[in-house]
């Protein structure tokens, strides 16, 4: 492997050697895991890092390990190969939906798991909401060892890891829900989503909403669950037209941030036929 | 301080640091100029050269994690200088105008058709999503793709 | 080899840079280099109105491989269009976010974006005005406050204060028809954003100094404009500056300007290298010259039976209003006007897009107001033989009507696609379009080679469009009865070849076509002559065909036309032709039209497109879902090629119509910074255009051509707008019709647009005072 000390750049073979790495350059340091948007950071006129640590040719990283109860997503598997890997394999519809359709064919074959969820300042992110509802859990790893977070709490304190720390995967439970992932980009494909809905539904043997996830990505600036609609659809019989009346009564819930594609009240507005989508496309899926 | 590449089947050095853009280091060192440099973020899809036969916005690939990989550019498509069937469905089909998305173009199409043969005119324009044209309307380098893969 | 038919020059001749371009050879201008070569980087503004208090370079110029640094005292000339009102650097103060304060020049891009970065600027900001509306506002600042003093360039134009340039067309008495009481008053506002050519070769230069002369290799539509302004900015006679262009890499009006040459070539001076300045996209988003903001307001007096008696229209920013109708009377004033924005420019049917959207949205509105059918209104409508256009000029043919007449059989034909709109709003609609082609001066000389090719030599540039590698090598084997494929066509150079005004408004194929027919022409004559004394035979009855010179009738009789010229080498020398062209122009009624840059008009060309629409009520997505063109072409010597830059135009149109806007932030700069914001066309965003091609129409051009590349952009925004309000039955004034916009117009969160900056009394908006 590369001596790191006169490069700005270190390829790392182990997670210990990534941390290692990361820890003997300080603050100064970042991982490197896909790379779509350091690389793109000169046109935009916005700083690097002086020193990345390359986590691609860690076997560990790169691994999709699916078993009976749940499913491990290295950190540096990228957005085309969880399609393709995951593509048959239950709960992920939805997870798929996301990751094959984020972004452009050549973005998705470089940009990683652990690259987009470690991208505090992107709210469109596609991942994000896709995986709140599948009760997700991120593994991170520093020198002292490594821990799990429970998703929703990883969105909250990501900005606040402390230096030196490596998001090593995700880990999903494999439970019966039907997931799906409705996102609305302006053009036909191609740009970021203006909104996203995702969500995972348990039906009960009568065909009732026994337990919902919902999740609302892009509206504001991180993807955050909607509590307020997933309580109002349980009990009853899963309806895509249903769904959306529900969701129109709880936009409230939600402030939808301005940005130069869409204005604020249009993400919120889109939101309930989001839902409408949403629904439809979970109760074509497979259980 | 130097990078050793493996382009187009050749061993090629660069002096160039670690980060740097695979797009500079072959436009700028090895004069591979059929890539091109247009909108350096991954939008646009000029920049396209194959990675291990997969294809790769190369302004996003800085070249220090790219060495020991196989990196194929337009350049390669022709052998001994006749031209690759996409590329010749392409001029028998009149596709070209301004040229300058073209080796992107053909580099993700290439790609794509290997993995896709008898792919039709849907999954050829969601496989170009990538893509920028902004002379051609892609239709017809659409139908020049499904010619061919009607072909295979 | 096929060789041609004599009988036509009609053939879809392929291009002969296909190859190369899809090999990746092909060497544009950002894929060149030169030994010794720098790099250069500009530095820019970063607010959109200041008084510059100082620039110190001492910095700078201590930085690692900095070869030289150019600000305003090295070029301290102006440039433009009608007036010389632009800087090459900014001098005293900032006029727009964006705005060029310095060049460097070094070994290394970096090096010298470093050095740029490094020069201290100490500014006073100023409030910026950022809109026509405040500009115009009574008090406003002055961008320009020195106007008075400006070189006029160009004769006509009304000024004063912050506008920059007012044109205007009086014609008959709309007092009186407004007046009268059999009719309606209709008036409509417009507004449209700003669309980026995204080219995908930015603009790009590479400069350098020798013998005291500049050699300027750039990426440009107008290699004569290129050497004259720069040799104006530089203050060097233009005689000094040599321009020469490689393959451009699309330019659709980005590159009709004069933009990055200077800074090249004053750092190659400083420096004594060749210098390379290639704008990054960003830039290219930020600074583009872009298709102009505009504000439109129409008003028009119809009687029930839809006669249009008359129409006054107020337009920041345009000219073609007055087509498409006849019209009773007519008032048209078009106003540039100053704001601190990046400066636009001219793009693929410059003002026609937006005018076009205006008057046709505006002449629906006008329907709806007097119950008449959209179409039936413009069949009553449209220009005809013998009609007098706005400016008074008389049209010549009838072309509109059958052209409609034509649609109206394709859309006869093809079932229509509304089952596709499934639970979404269905809508249609059918516009027309005029566009007139500024022809203006070409020339062409043609060098017979004793191989018996033809070497043509023009300042003509291949963007792409086809007409250097198509339709002039086309003419010219025509004329000389040889194949395209021996005919050489030279790249641009102004050292080599005579004045032209560039590749725009469609003007390519019919003046380089022109001056190369003529110049085929005189040798072609020349041969004639010679070869009737060798074979005996008056020049009358002889024929160039198939690479001989033929006695008529008698196949095989004569020699080769290689023989000829090498029999001409040995007595008169070899044989040179060469051919002129510029506009003769149709007048309009004197003191009618007042500041126009083109006021004749010399062709007109004609559109008609139809499209169905699917608008999602939910998201307020525009889906189009069939698309239909005829268009009038005079003669299409090249179907194929014509076909795809239809194709190519409507998409873009698409674009301009759905999601391609610029917009100016608090701060003066532009918002869509990069591909991710700015949003064109991708594959899926497109559909198989279905297209007729109009042929017979009446047309100054060579074997009574027509342009072709450039019309295909003017209707699609039109149509589209159209069609979108068929299906919402909303007022749609606006475009991009991008989905919150249309989502908010169907909720009605869409405030009506006014434009009260705009004054219902014409005469309130305009320097002209009545004669």
């Amino acid at each position: 492997m590369r001596a790191p000390d006169d490069e700005n750049l270190f390829i790392a073979g182990t997670v210990p050697d990534a941390l290692a790495a990361l820890a003997s350059h300080g603050v100064g340091a970042m991982p490197f895991a896909g790379g779509t948007w350091i690389m793109r950071a000169p046109i935009r006129r916005e700083p690097q890092a002086a020193f990345y640590v390359s986590l691609d040719r860690i076997p560990e990283l790169s691994a999709v390990d699916i078993a009976i109860d749940r499913i491990r997503i290295g950190a540096c598997v990228t957005h085309s190969r969880l399609a393709a890997q995951l593509a048959e394999v239950e709960p992920c519809h939805g997870l798929v939906t996301a990751a094959g359709s984020a972004a452009n064919p050549a973005i998705r074959g470089m940009a990683t798991v652990g690259g987009n969820l470690s991208t505090w300042d992107f709210p469109a992110a596609d991942l994000p909401p896709a995986l709140l509802c599948l009760d997700a859990e991120v593994e991170l790893a520093t020198t002292d060892g490594r821990q799990r977070l429970p998703f929703e709490r990883f969105l909250a304190t990501r900005r606040e890891l402390r230096p030196g720390t490596l998001l090593t995967g995700v880990t999903i439970p494999r439970r019966p829900v039907r997931t799906a992932h409705a996102r609305l980009p302006l053009r036909k494909a191609g740009d970021y989503p203006v909104a996203i809905v995702s969500l995972a539904i348990l039906l009960d043997r009568n065909g009732a909403v026994e337990d919902a996830s919902v999740a609302v990505g892009s509206v504001e600036s991180t993807a955050r669950r909607w509590p307020e609609l997933e309580r109002k659809l349980v009990g009853h019989p899963l309806d895509p037209e249903t769904a959306r009346v529900l969701a129109e009564a709880e936009l409230g819930a939600f402030t939808g941030r301005d940005g130069v594609e869409a204005p604020g009240w249009y993400r919120l507005q889109v939101l309930p036929a989001l839902m409408r989508r949403a629904v439809d496309a979970a109760l074509r899926s497979q259980s | 301080m130097a990078t050793t590449l493996t382009v187009n089947g050749e061993r090629r050095v660069s002096a160039r640091g670690p980060m740097t853009a695979l797009i500079d280091v072959l436009r700028d060192e090895f004069f591979l100029t059929g890539a091109k440099s247009v909108c350096r973020e991954g939008a646009c899809g000029a920049c396209t050269v194959h990675v291990d036969g997969q294809p790769v916005v190369s302004c996003l690939a800085p070249i220090g994690t790219l060495e020991g990989r196989e990196i194929r550019t337009v350049e390669s498509l022709a052998e001994a200088s006749e031209p690759s069937a996409l590329q010749q469905i392409m001029e028998e089909h009149d596709v070209v105008q301004c040229g300058m998305c073209f080796p992107g173009i053909l580099m993700v199409l290439t790609g794509f058709l290997r993995e896709c043969p008898h792919a039709g005119r849907d999954e050829i324009k969601a496989a170009l999503v990538g893509n920028i044209c902004r002379c051609t309307g892609y239709e017809r380098l659409v139908d020049a793709a499904a010619a061919l893969a009607r072909r295979n | 080899m096929a060789l041609p038919d004599p009988s036509t020059v009609t053939m879809g001749l392929p291009r002969r840079d296909a190859r190369d371009k899809l090999l990746g050879r092909t060497r544009y201008t950002v894929d060149r280099a030169l030994p010794r070569m720098l790099h250069a980087a500009i530095l820019r503004a970063e607010v959109a109105s200041a008084r510059i208090l100082r620039i110190d370079t001492t910095q700078a110029r201590r930085m690692p491989g900095v070869r030289a640094i150019a600000s305003a005292e090295d070029a301290p000339g102006m440039h433009g269009i009608g007036i010389a009102d632009h800087p090459l650097f900014a001098s005293g103060v900032i006029r727009f976010h964006g705005e060029q304060i310095a060049a460097v020049a070094a070994d290394t891009y970096e090096q010298a974006q470093a050095a740029a970065r490094a020069i201290e600027v100490e500014l006073e900001p100023l409030p910026p005005v950022l809109t026509m509306a405040e500009a115009l506002t009574p008090g406003a600042p002055l961008i320009h406050p020195d106007w008075k003093c400006y070189e006029v360039l160009f004769e006509g134009g009304a000024r004063g204060g912050n506008v920059a340039w007012e044109a205007s067309v009086v014609r008959g008495d709309t007092d009186a028809a407004f007046a009268r009481e059999d009719i309606v008053v209709v008036e409509s506002c417009f507004r449209v954003g700003r669309q980026n050519h995204v080219s995908l070769e930015p603009r790009a230069v590479i400069a350098s100094y020798e013998d005291g002369r500049y050699h300027i290799e750039t990426s440009t539509q107008v290699p004569w404009t290129v050497r004259n302004q720069t040799s104006k900015l530089l203050g060097v006679p233009p005689s000094r500056v040599h321009v020469t262009v490689p393959p451009v890499g699309g330019g659709f009006g980005q590159k009709f300007d004069c933009t990055l040459e200077p800074y090249a070539a004053i750092l190659a001076r400083k420096s004594g290298q060749p210098v390379r300045l290639v704008y990054s996209r960003q830039e290219e988003m930020l600074t583009c010259l872009c298709r102009e903001n505009a504000e439109i307001k129409i008003r028009s007096a119809v009687t029930r039976d839809g006669e249009i008696a008359g129409r006054e229209a107020v337009a920041m920013t345009a000219h073609t209003l007055g087509g498409n109708y006849k019209v009773g009377s007519i008032k048209l004033a078009s106003r540039a006007v100053y704001t601190n924005t990046a400066p636009n420019g001219a793009f693929r049917a410059c003002n026609g897009v937006y005018n076009t959207f205006a008057l046709e949205r505006h002449t629906d509105e006008v329907c709806q107001a007097i119950g008449m059918d959209p179409l039936e209104f413009r069949r009553l409508n449209v220009l005809r033989n013998g009609d007098l256009g706005a400016t008074g000029q008389v049209f010549e043919g009838d072309v509109l009507g059958p052209m409609l007449d034509r649609m109206a059989q394709m859309r006869d034909a093809s079932p229509s696609k509304k089952h596709l709109a499934g639970g979404r709003l269905y809508g249609r609609a059918t516009v027309v379009g005029t566009w007139f082609i500024f022809v203006g001066p070409s020339t062409a000389t043609i060098n017979l080679n004793a191989d018996g090719s033809a070497t043509l030599i023009t300042a003509g540039v291949e963007l792409g469009q086809g007409t250097m590698v198509q339709a002039l090598p086309q003419i010219v084997a025509y004329e000389l009865g040889i194949h395209p494929d021996n005919v050489i066509v030279r790249p641009a150079d102004t050292d080599a070849a005579g004045f032209d005004l560039g590749v725009g408004g469609g003007r390519t194929t019919v003046s380089l076509g022109a001056a190369s027919r003529a110049a085929a022409a005189d040798v072609r004559d020349q041969i004639l002559k010679a070869a009737g004394a060798l074979l005996q035979t008056v020049p009358d009855k002889l024929v160039l065909r198939s690479g001989r010179v033929e006695i008529e009738g008698k196949e095989g009789s004569g020699m080769t036309i290689a023989q000829v010229v090498q029999h001409l080498h040995r007595t008169t020398g070899p044989v040179v032709g060469s051919g002129s062209f510029t506009n003769p122009g149709v007048p309009s009624i004197p003191g009618c039209a007042a500041g126009h840059f083109i006021d004749a008009i010399d062709i007109p060309v004609f559109n008609v497109h139809d499209c169905e629409v699917a608008v999602d009520p939910d998201t307020g997505h525009v889906d189009i879902l069939s698309y239909k063109v005829v268009q009038d072409v005079g003669r299409a010597l090249n179907p194929r090629a014509i076909l795809g830059q239809i194709q190519g135009g409507v998409t873009q149109g698409i674009g301009y119509a759905l999601h391609e806007e610029h917009t100016i932030g608090e701060d003066g700069c532009i918002r869509q910074n990069s591909l991710e914001t700015y949003r064109v066309p991708l594959a899926q965003d497109t559909l198989p255009v279905e297209i007729e091609l109009y042929e017979g129409a009446p047309s100054i051009g060579p074997l009574g051509v027509k342009g072709a590349g450039e019309v295909p952009i003017m209707n699609p925004p039109a149509a589209i707008a159209c069609a979108v309000a068929n299906a919402t039955g909303c007022r749609v004034q606006q475009t991009p019709l991008t989905p919150p916009r249309v989502l908010g117009l169907m909720l009605g969160r869409e405030p009506e647009l006014e434009l009260p900056h705009i004054s219902a009394n014409w005469w309130e908006n305009v320097f002209r005072r009545p004669n």
